[in-house]
């Protein structure tokens, strides 16, 4: 008796490459490890009136695609009275990075330049922030928040566990998605921990504005080259807390020459408990006369504030800010605002 | 009657003293395709904080601990972190905004971490006890087989 195979449709061929195919992706899909996670802050404050709001909600993904490439994408839904909706939503970073040796980097996409402590740690995080805000020289706009480009980086390298960025990418005046002159800006920094919960850093900045760029919405009639030049501290320790930051600004024109800018804070706190902080920042900024890629506005203001850890998803803080300015006088203003992470 | 008493406070201290070396003792295990027969206690502070990302031979690191709602999790924070659940949870959750390392994996049963070591080349895991898997092996820190 001759016996045959039993004979397999083709339909049924298809529909087990079918399976196997979906078994191996969703393998795939289950394997790549994705996560959201999100951060948003209420707040609370009295300035002549008292108000209500909130900051911004940003949400962040992280997603390892294989043993060497992983994705960042953090995206921020905020207040814009422009906007039609009265919301915008912004991509603040848009991270692919490869591993190619050990601890060192290739990072591609827009990043939060890598110019100075704050920056570089806490970004849209506000669970993370010491004080309610960033310093004054964040909304100053005296160094540039992101770039679009290609960084080179590596951490805790050696004995001093030393790092180093080395970002080339887009500079002031172009958009997350094309460059709007030949000039392209350079950031190089280096940071060391000699110790636990202590961080050394520099930077250097250098970028060329070109005339008739839009930066920050304000068109700049002028070529301008401009160099940053950022020095960091911070120490987060059991009991003490430290940050201090100080940045200088060259910035050159053929008719004014070259102009500085000193932008500087310090940041300290002290644990009475490892829930309760309370904290003191002071912040200065000093423009000399002829700047004319920053709006010219000395500025000092000191922040008295005290923070309450819930837990790691949920602070509050309450602070009080006495601010001086050159071209608004003075102001007092306290704010109390729930931090949350989810 | 003094005999039973004698032989029941012996139970009870023995019990006690268990109890102590499952929560206070620790095990340092890792997939055959990572850590090396041994580590010196300041470089596997280094690997946990997530201050190295591969092994020598290549192989991504990947960290598995007890939850922090563990006995065994707990004293993981205090013995190696020096921190405690929340200040690890907020340490890891930084670092991961940051876009500088993985988070670590957090299990609820020794056997769940153990599997997870075994399966993953470059797994690196903290428990309370000697692991069982051929796939995993213990980790002698600074000499000693236990934290």
């Amino acid at each position: 008796m001759n016996m045959l195979p039993p004979k397999i449709p083709k339909a049924g061929i298809f529909y087990c490459c079918f399976i196997c195919c979906s078994f191996l992706l969703s393998t795939k899909v289950f394997s790549q490890n994705t996560t959201i996670k999100g951060f948003a802050d209420v707040l609370t404050s009295y300035d002549k009136k008292a108000s209500f709001g909130f900051d911004e909600q940003d949400l962040f993904i992280t997603s390892q695609l294989n043993d060497r490439f992983s994705f960042l994408g953090e995206s921020v839904f905020k207040y814009e009275k422009s906007s039609p909706s009265n919301f915008n939503v912004s991509i603040e970073r848009i991270i692919v990075k490869y591993n190619y040796y050990g601890n060192h980097n290739i990072i591609l996409g827009k990043v939060h330049t890598p110019i100075n402590y704050w920056n570089d740690m806490y970004h849209h995080g506000r669970v993370f922030y010491p004080t309610i805000e960033r310093p004054l020289l964040f909304d100053a706009e005296i160094i540039p928040l992101h770039t679009t480009g290609v960084n080179f980086q590596g951490h805790d390298l050696g004995n001093l566990k030393f790092g180093y960025d080395f970002m080339v990418g887009n500079g002031l005046g172009s958009s997350p998605v094309a460059d709007n002159d030949k000039y392209k800006s350079i950031t190089a920094a280096v940071h060391i921990k000699p110790v636990d919960n202590m961080r050394i850093g520099a930077s250097f900045y250098n970028d060329v504005v070109s005339k008739g760029a839009t930066v920050e919405g304000k068109i700049i009639n002028w070529k301008v080259n401009q160099q940053l030049i950022t020095g960091s501290f911070a120490y987060f320790g059991k009991k003490f807390e430290l940050l201090a930051e100080s940045t200088t600004a060259l910035n050159h024109t053929d008719t004014t020459g070259t102009k500085q800018t000193f932008a500087s804070y310090v940041y300290t706190g002290y644990k009475l408990t490892q829930k309760i902080i309370p904290y003191i920042r002071y912040d200065d900024l000093h423009y000399q006369d002829g700047e004319i890629l920053f709006k010219k506005d000395n500025t000092t203001a000191l922040v008295v504030g005290l923070r309450y850890q819930i837990n790691y998803l949920a602070v509050v803080k309450l602070e009080y800010q006495h601010t001086k300015q050159e071209l608004e006088g003075k102001d007092d203003k306290l704010t109390l605002q729930v931090a949350i992470g989810f | 009657m003094l005999f039973i008493q004698v032989l029941l406070c012996m139970f009870f201290i023995f019990l006690s003293m268990n109890a102590r070396s499952q929560t206070e003792m620790l095990t340092v295990i890792s997939n055959d395709k990572g850590a090396p027969a041994e580590l010196k206690l300041s470089d596997l502070k280094s690997i946990l904080l997530g201050e190295k990302q591969r092994w020598r031979n290549g192989n991504k690191i990947s960290i598995a601990l007890m939850k922090t709602s563990t006995p065994a999790g707990t004293y993981t924070c205090k013995r190696i972190y020096d921190m405690s659940s929340d200040e690890l949870k907020k340490f890891w959750l930084a670092l991961v905004f940051e876009g500088k390392a993985d988070a670590p994996q957090f299990f609820n049963t020794t056997s769940e971490l153990e599997n997870f070591v075994a399966e993953n080349p470059g797994a690196i895991g903290i428990t309370d006890q000697p692991p069982a898997s051929a796939d995993t092996h213990i980790v002698l820190i600074d000499g000693k087989k236990m934290l």
